[in-house]
């Protein structure tokens, strides 16, 4: 009943024969409906439904998927159209009743969302539409559209209707049109295009028939009049007039909820969007996130905390015991370095994974995009780039994937600016050491400590930003930039789930390797003798290289209020990772770390070193000492991405401007707040 | 000329944030701001881009979904996620 096949047409290069939808008809005749057969071709953008319309036309079968560009060869068949007998009511088969059955030669072109040439499918649809003569053009074109997407379709239409060639549209999904509370008013649409207008559901096969009438009529009448087009050659000009050609006719012909009427997106949209309320919503559901990421996650860590300190220490000494290695450096380095290390780093996993979770979710939801949009005015609201903050957005995750995602910003000067503002976001790493001295210093506002270090965070980038901006890059443009706000959604559990899983697991390698090194590097320096008569390993910390170190730096924090040997130690081993900053601490004070939410033996250390150290004002000295922690340099692989970004005079720079920002911001917290605390 | 294609690419100098505020400003239909924007990213006038929030730690290499990040974001598809885009720009 009908045949098709499919055949490869050449491009159109600049100097090969341009295609012929006639001529390649002609070259297998057994697959087309005559050599006086009128040649209809069928066009549209990708996901129209286009070559199920071709099956149901011509009941071949082609690949069909719903990927832009799947349909990448032609295909051709033969359209035997009939018209509906009035003695029968069936609209799907060939009809032997029509008494005229006309048979056409049907091509299925590529996916062409225009007739631009931007895409190898678009070039040859161009080609065999537009670019060959006229008589080796198709008699006829329908051009397929999406009733639910009616404009993206409708600047095809616009482009063929200024071609002299017959034209007929096929509205396509219905359905979906449906399911949105939207219509197209055929009658009205024909109107304003200038051609034919037929609803069709090709999956399910309706609407073929009247295609069919619709097709005949408009090959019985002449060529219409092309659609006029302003005499310019400013080809954005032209194709606004398109756009205000189809969207004139869209408005007209589609029934719609409109603009007016609000989605509960929209709705919630103009809350957490909104200029003032935006930020302050933005606020309050992080606070949100760490107030419950430190409450709910507190218990398991006590568990994890036991458990490795308990039961897995005491294992370790019985074993070591068992090899008469008890009491050696090798228990050193095993009991107190790389069980607590490591351990420490397992009882955060509960903690990590509950964060993880809760912004996976807030992401999967949409909520974040919108977080983006407050914080992009933010950047602007302050003269910065906007599209700065998307690095810095990944910054509050991990400093090196953030330091190479400033290769989006095209402009030299806003890469580096942004280079150097990165370092300033808290990321997950500083996270554990907030926690831990939250917990130890705060208690049950722990939460809220950790949140304000990630405000005093975004304000770090801002007014550094701002400085610098003033200063060094005053000539520096902002580069426009737009969010698509998706639509609000549950999240899925599939998602969420493995974007969980994949942070998590790359924290853990990432943090299990540092710490492992760290701990070695650590114990090593610990165990190296500055004086005469004392041996390897057998030396009191404070006596070591790594005491004689820490005491020599000390004396710098003593404006801020910890210039106690130990904490310092610990900033500089959070020099080459934060990750190792809390491990050190339990190397050095030779014991195991708490858990957070109850103050453990190292907690009592460190809160007695910090009283000490601050002359009884504990307080705004750890919070000095977390200001500290924020703002110096993130770790030494943060280094080497900034340095293969920007080079290592502007690296160098950034970890004077780094350290310096610390310490002033922490002497100012620890000076002015002091006079309160 | 103002037609529908001038009132998108003002709103994106502009500043404006979002799609759905852009249809409010220009008197567009949604549809249409997305068609326009789709057009002018096809025709590179302006770039379209996925992006990802809060990569892992150990970069795009550990990340499963690394392949539909910081991609020119797929014309014609809209997916729920965050999606920038900026003017190119042109020398006239």
């Amino acid at each position: 009943m009908s045949d098709s096949t499919r055949v490869r047409l050449p491009l159109t290069p600049a100097k090969t024969p341009l295609p012929s939808a006639k001529a390649c008809c002609h070259e297998i005749p057994q697959h087309t409906a005559g050599v006086d057969a009128a040649v209809v071709a069928l066009v549209g953008a990708p996901n129209t439904g286009k070559s199920t319309l071709f099956n149901g036309l011509t009941g071949s079968r082609v690949t069909m998927g719903n990927w832009p560009g799947t349909t990448v060869e032609v295909s051709k068949g033969v359209w035997r159209t009939t018209l509906q007998s009035p003695s029968c009511n069936c609209e799907t088969c060939t009809c032997a009743n029509d008494e005229s059955p006309l048979a056409i030669t049907l091509l299925d072109l590529p996916g062409a969302y225009s007739l631009d040439a931007h895409s190898p499918d678009e070039q040859l649809t161009r080609g065999l539409l537009q670019d060959g003569p006229v008589s080796e053009r198709p008699d006829l074109c329908i051009v397929t559209i999406d009733a639910s997407r009616m404009a993206h379709g409708l600047y095809l239409v616009a482009q063929v209707r200024e071609l002299a060639m017959r034209v007929v549209v096929a509205v396509t999904m219905s359905d979906i049109a449906a399911q949105r509370e939207m219509s197209v008013d055929t009658a009205l649409l024909s109107r304003a295009l200038g051609c034919p207008v037929v609803e069709t559901d090709p999956r399910r096969r309706t609407g073929l028939v009247p295609l069919a009438a619709a097709v005949r009529t408009a090959l019985a009448d002449p060529v219409p009049a092309p659609r006029p087009v302003p005499p310019t050659d400013d080809a954005l000009v032209l194709d606004d007039d398109r756009f205000t050609w189809l969207s004139e006719a869209a408005e007209r012909a589609t029934v719609a909820p409109g603009n007016d009427r609000l989605t509960l997106s929209d709705k919630v949209d103009r809350w957490v969007t909104a200029p003032i309320a935006g930020p302050v919503i933005f606020l309050a559901v992080m606070w949100a996130v760490f107030q419950i990421t430190t409450a709910v996650a507190a218990p398991l860590q006590n568990a994890l905390d036991g458990f490795f300190s308990g039961p897995v220490s005491h294992a370790v000494t019985a074993l070591l015991t068992l090899a008469h290695l008890n009491g050696t450096w090798v228990e050193g380095l095993l009991v107190n370095g790389l069980v607590a290390g490591v351990g420490m780093l397992l009882t955060f996993v509960p903690l990590m994974a509950l964060m993880f979770l809760l912004l996976a979710l807030l992401e999967d939801s949409g909520y974040l995009a919108r977080a983006a949009v407050v914080t992009d005015r933010l950047m602007r609201t302050m003269g910065l780039p906007g599209r700065a903050f998307l690095p810095l957005v990944v910054g509050f995750g991990c400093n090196v994937p953030a330091i190479s995602a400033t290769r989006i910003l095209p402009d030299a000067r806003q890469r580096l600016l942004t280079v150097l503002l990165v370092p300033f976001t808290s990321c997950s790493a500083r996270l554990t050491v907030f926690v831990m001295l939250g917990t130890v210093f705060f208690g049950t506002n722990a939460g809220t400590a950790v949140f304000a270090m990630y405000v005093a965070s975004v304000a770090l980038v801002v007014l550094v930003g701002l400085l610098l901006r003033r200063t060094l890059w005053r000539t520096m443009g902002a580069e426009p930039l737009i969010i698509d706000l998706p639509a609000y959604h549950l999240p899925t559990l599939r998602l969420t789930a493995s974007v969980v899983w994949q942070r998590l697991l790359g924290s853990l390698k990432t943090a299990s390797g540092i710490i492992v090194v760290t701990v070695c590097a650590v114990w090593l320096l610990q165990s190296v003798p500055t004086t005469g008569g004392q041996s390897f390993g057998q030396v009191p910390v404070e006596d070591s290289v790594y005491g004689v170190v820490a005491r020599t730096i000390a004396p710098v924090f003593a404006p801020a209020g910890f210039d106690q040997w130990q904490t310092a130690s610990a900033l500089i081993v959070g020099f080459v990772a934060k990750e190792a900053v809390i491990s050190s601490w339990a190397q050095t004070y030779a014991t195991e770390q708490p858990a957070p939410g109850q103050t453990g033996l190292l907690g009592d250390h460190i809160q007695a070193a910090f009283v000490q150290s601050s002359g009884g004002h504990p307080l705004p000295a750890v919070l000095a000492f977390m200001v500290f922690l924020l703002a110096y340099t993130p770790c030494v692989a943060t280094l080497a991405a900034q340095r293969r970004e920007v080079g290592l005079k502007w690296t160098l720079f950034g970890v004077a401007m780094q350290l310096t920002t610390a310490w002033l911001l922490a002497v100012a917290v620890f000076q002015i707040g002091r006079l309160f605390w | 000329m103002s037609g529908p294609l001038h009132l998108v690419l003002a709103e994106i100098t502009a500043g404006t944030p979002t799609l759905t505020e852009i249809s409010r400003r220009t008197g567009l239909t949604l549809d249409v701001v997305h068609a326009a924007i789709d057009h002018l990213v096809r025709a590179g006038r302006i770039t379209s881009t996925q992006l990802s929030l809060g990569c892992p730690t150990g970069g795009c290499g550990t990340c499963s979904s690394s392949g539909g990040c910081s991609l020119p974001a797929a014309v014609g598809r809209r997916r729920p996620g965050l999606v920038s885009l900026s003017l190119t720009q042109r020398v006239a």
